[in-house]
């Protein structure tokens, strides 16, 4: 008997603290409910990619040398390369290049190895079309540059959530003179250079007496 | 107690006055109060679409409908169109007259159940004898148009979603019906007018929920298995089951469905605020109200007064509770079949029968607060 | 003939066709799905000639009951089941069918002559409408307990039988009676069962 009514008892104290939680879970959701929505109304607003945005890749096709290099890096050998050799001047003459971004993964590879720096990234992430042979980008199409967020009237951009100042989460109605939480990469370069001559300074001073360990800075 | 406004009174006798004979004036007014219901309830379903849409949209920090006009709010209008017009497929494996009757035989019964639900005095279609026992038993079909549907769609998933909507329902009926039980032993009724006419002698003090808080917490969970709203929507788990028996349904066909689920809603919200929330009553009582101003409680200023306030009073409790349901609906995880089971069986069925015994013996001790 | 009068007799004459064309579909349709379906519509038909008969409580629990329990277990059992097979031939199914035709003949036959030869103008019991609710109550609580009562120790005893059928799987021998009281050590004999079982 008195097992049974051990029984209950527990199963009334689990039913009341899941009654509990249930209640503690209400206040959150009704919480939420007095926030500002955080989404972004897109065609009309976009956010600002980052600076290292892995987008559409762009290609300048009078920089190309026609080495290949970005067919052997690349994971499924995508871009098409088509050359010739010309045979008077022992030289490739390159044709036309493509890329499908249908079947791209943006890895950058190819961006990375390329030895005259001709291909790069863009911003670019708008590739919806209706007919996906359409996202095969031959060089023309490769070489036209996007239209900035920023630059395009018809948008309001905004700034994503890395970008905004400490302790605000909302990019709506912000002033734009405020700086984002963190270091910029420029601010960091010079911050490291003057600590490194602050060093090298006091290196100096100590010149007399060898270490090997002031090799690694 | 004073009888209220009787609409269908001055209206058989108005049109009596034109020369018909009385016969024919009742059969003139019977199809008035539905049609209105029936409008009612399609306008009541718009708005619950529409406020589903933008509450679950502020809860998830997002903004919702917003362009179809002011807010949103013709969203669900939008909807609706779209749905109508859409193409109404029938697969080819599929049975089709089992098929065309499932939808139908689920929305039915939910709009027959509108029969009881009172906005007033006399503001209801029908002040029926089994009152409450009738949605009961009218509820108790629409398992049926699930099975049916859910066999003839020819699809796995809309089998398993036809069996587990069919078990679900009849597993959470009964829970239901024995909470209802131990409201109709208090009010002495089953009419759902007199379990609200029982709860309005004191403002919101006498309405049931102090007196069957457990019943009222057992009654809003049935609901919404009944609903199948989260978390108890697993006969249409899109994780497992697709859609459930409604996978195969489009167009018009899926719109009856969509329809029969936020009906259900609004009118289990309904039965709520009338079973448990004192119905059309004003929070405070309305004979009081009326005396402190000094007017007669038959004036009939205070008489329209109160028959517009009891409607929004009943639609107001109704939309809380709906509004409580879609905050449950972003609140809660979906449970598996087995715990909806386990819960529908081993723990709102013994407390509903130990509601109901409790419910007996304060009635038998206080038979003046538990109704004599 | 005033309004109300045609209208109980139209609607008393498309339900009492849908119960018996309802009825006989049932019977002679082959698909079994169908049956059960129909099944639970001529069960509502009934129903509503309970409402016309002034007996609300009566056709609510018709549709309660029958509609919404009995026909809903049947199609759970058919859906759940749902063997596409193909029935083997009976020998003699014609004559089979011809006796049970007959019967079912000589059944009507009975009923249509007692139908007709009965004087039906006896006058019954005023309808008493909406106090028959309490009026059923009084009765199952009165005079008709014991009925009440042996109903339900049935439901019970069908419900334990149920039950039992399902549990099947837990075998329970002498020698593991008296672990019955300590769930842990059940699991761990199943498991040890099922060991041999499966080394057998």
């Amino acid at each position: 008997m008195l097992g049974f009514l051990e029984k209950v008892a527990d199963y009334t104290k689990e039913a009341v603290s899941a009654a509990k939680y249930l209640v503690d879970g209400l206040g959150v959701t009704f919480d939420h409910m007095r926030r500002r929505p955080v989404t972004v109304q897109y065609p009309y607003e976009k956010l600002i990619p980052s600076e290292r945005y892995r987008g559409r890749i762009h290609y300048e096709f009078d920089k190309c040398i026609a080495c290949e290099v970005c067919v052997r890096v690349c994971p499924i050998n995508l871009p098409v390369v088509d050359w010739v050799m010309n045979k008077e001047t022992k030289k490739k003459e390159l044709r036309n290049y493509s890329i499908d971004f249908g079947a791209c993964i943006f890895c950058g590879n190819c961006v990375e190895y390329c030895p005259t720096n001709c291909l790069s990234m863009t911003e670019e992430y708008e590739l919806a079309a209706f007919d996906r042979h359409s996202l095969n980008y031959d060089n023309v199409a490769l070489g036209r540059l996007p239209t900035s967020v920023t630059s395009d009237p018809s948008v309001r951009p905004l700034r994503e959530l890395a970008y905004l100042p400490e302790g605000i989460m909302d990019p709506h109605e912000l002033p734009t003179n405020l700086k984002r939480t963190g270091k910029l990469p420029s601010e960091i370069i010079k911050e490291l250079q003057t600590e490194k001559s602050k060093k090298e300074n006091n290196n100096n001073s100590s010149d007399m007496v060898p270490n090997q360990s002031n090799s690694t800075n | 107690m004073n009888s209220g406004i009787d609409l269908e009174m001055s209206f058989t006798q108005g049109v009596q006055n034109l020369g018909l004979s009385h016969e024919l004036a009742h059969l003139l007014w019977i199809p008035l109060p539905m049609l209105l219901v029936l409008v009612s309830a399609v306008i009541g379903v718009l708005v619950t679409v529409w406020l589903e849409r933008k509450i679950s949209a502020a809860a998830q920090q997002r903004i919702g409908p917003e362009y179809a006009g002011a807010l949103g709010i013709l969203q669900p209008m939008a909807d609706g169109l779209k749905l109508l017009v859409k193409e109404d497929i029938i697969p080819a494996k599929a049975d089709s007259v089992l098929f065309t009757v499932g939808p139908i035989l689920v929305l039915v019964p939910v709009i027959l159940s509108w029969l009881i639900v009172p906005f007033g005095q006399n503001l209801l279609i029908s002040n029926v004898g089994i009152g409450i026992f009738l949605w009961i038993a009218l509820s108790s079909i629409q398992p049926i148009g699930l099975l049916m549907s859910g066999y003839s769609s020819n699809n796995k998933y809309s089998l398993l979603g036809g069996l587990r909507a069919a078990a679900q329902s009849i597993s959470y009926e009964i829970p239901l019906a024995l909470a209802v039980l131990a409201i109709v032993m208090m009010s002495n009724s089953l009419s759902t007018v007199d379990i609200v006419e029982q709860q309005n002698t004191a403002g919101f003090l006498s309405w049931n929920i102090w007196r069957q808080p457990v019943g009222f917490i057992i009654f809003w969970i049935c609901a919404l298995a009944e609903c199948e709203r989260l978390p108890f929507d697993l006969p249409e788990a899109e994780e497992e089951l697709v859609a459930g028996y409604q996978t195969e349904y489009a167009g018009m066909k899926f719109a009856l469905f969509y329809l029969a689920g936020y009906i259900n809603l609004v009118l289990s919200a309904l039965l709520v605020s009338v079973l448990y929330l004192g119905g059309w009553g004003f929070p405070i009582s309305i004979d009081w109200f009326s005396s402190l101003i000094g007017l007669s409680i038959d004036n009939p200023l205070v008489q329209i007064i109160a028959a517009s306030l009891g409607i929004v009073m009943t639609i107001l409790k109704a939309y809380l509770l709906v509004f409580l349901a879609i905050l449950l609906r972003w609140t809660t995880p979906r449970v598996r079949i087995d715990q909806l089971l386990d819960l529908g069986w081993k723990f709102l069925l013994p407390i509903s029968l130990v509601n109901l015994l409790v419910t007996a013996s304060l009635k038998l001790a206080f038979p003046m607060t538990f109704g004599g | 003939m005033n309004i109300a009068y045609s209208t109980e007799l139209i609607c008393f004459l498309i339900l009492s066709s849908v119960i018996v064309s309802g009825s006989l579909a049932v019977v002679l349709l082959e698909n079994i799905v169908y049956s059960a379906f129909l099944l639970g519509g001529v069960f509502m038909a009934v129903a509503g000639l309970y409402l016309l008969l002034n007996a609300s409580f009566v056709a609510a629990a018709q549709i309660l009951v029958y509609v919404g329990a009995v026909n809903v277990l049947i199609l759970f059992a058919i859906m759940l089941v749902n063997k596409k097979e193909k029935l083997k031939p009976i020998d003699g199914l014609k004559t089979r069918k011809l006796i049970s035709g007959g019967v079912c003949g000589g059944l009507l036959i009975l009923l249509l002559r007692v139908s007709i030869t009965t004087d039906w103008n006896i006058p019954g019991p005023t309808s008493i409408g909406e106090e028959a609710t309490e009026r059923i109550g009084e009765h199952l609580f009165t005079d008709y307990l014991l009925p009440f009562e042996l109903a339900s120790i049935l439901l019970l005893m069908a419900m334990i039988g149920a039950i039992v059928l399902a549990r099947r799987d837990v075998s329970i021998t002498n020698d593991n009676i008296n672990d019955l009281t300590n769930q842990k050590s059940l699991s761990d004999k199943k498991i040890r069962l099922l060991s041999e079982n499966s080394l057998k």
